[in-house]
């Protein structure tokens, strides 16, 4: 048989006690506790998608898909939201090139389940050519932006 | 723009694109505003005087007198046979909901 200092024993002892210690406590851990099934929860709200396009249907939804409109045209923004809330806000903040504010408006809503938000903007005396960005905020947190351009 | 910064190379600064007259709006198909529960109609009472029947006081009542099965409904806690009312009787006369009107 090997022979072994009187440390190197102990720590052996020690190594062999703390693995056998450590399998019963998981096969204890392992048969004793099963987390709960989650409880049903009413789905948080939340922003699946913005789509900008030239026009939109009934439903809210983009036609005309589009990321660059021509000067005198309406641009649309259709914001798909999930869940429920009973008050939200949706606001859409359109800004210009190196953040100028075009425009900022909102909406309240409170869907009880998929919903489609619209925010359009217009100028009739015609956009400025360039890059805009719209930015959707749900609840005053950013939720999503979208890049577009306007030239003529 | 002075020659100074001409001189120095600084650039003119761009005048801010005027957006005064940016019309915007927003819809959604969602309700802007929770359904708030509706407050349950109000009910009111009636006590029953001889030669009622539950028929005449939901003509009364409602203005029709098919209507006696909600009234008898609302008071099924007294009443055992619609045809059995009693002089004395204090009966709940429920709200028509909408779709009952």
């Amino acid at each position: 048989m090997m022979k072994l200092f009187p440390a190197t024993r102990l720590a052996l002892i020690f190594a062999l006690v703390g693995t056998l210690g450590a399998t019963a406590c998981g096969k204890k851990a392992d048969t004793t506790s099963r987390n709960p099934p989650p409880a049903a929860m009413p789905a948080a709200l939340h922003v699946m998608g913005v789509t900008l396009g030239r026009t939109i249907g009934p439903d809210k939804r983009i036609i005309n898909a589009s990321q660059q409109f021509s000067p005198t045209e309406t641009i649309y923004a259709s914001v798909e939201t999930m869940g429920s809330a009973t008050a939200a806000t949706l606001a859409a903040r359109w800004t210009f090139e190196d953040g100028q504010l075009v425009d900022q408006s909102s909406q309240a809503i409170a869907p009880t389940g998929p919903a489609i938000t619209e925010f359009h903007i217009s100028k009739p005396s015609g956009w400025p050519s360039g890059k805009y960005k719209l930015e959707i905020l749900l609840d005053g947190k950013s939720a999503g932006t979208k890049e577009f351009t306007i030239a003529s | 723009m002075g020659l100074l910064d001409k001189i120095l190379g600084r650039k003119e600064p761009k005048k801010p694109a005027d957006f005064s007259d940016v019309r915007s709006g927003s819809s959604s198909t969602a309700p802007a505003t929770a359904p708030t529960p509706t407050a349950s109609p109000t009910s009111r009472t009636y006590t029953v005087v001889a030669g009622d029947s539950l028929s005449k006081i939901a003509k009364r009542e409602y203005g029709d007198g098919n209507k006696w099965p909600t009234i008898f409904e609302a008071n099924r806690d007294k009443l055992k046979n619609p045809d059995l009312i009693h002089p004395g009787q204090v009966l709940v006369i429920p709200a028509l909901s909408d779709g009952g009107r």
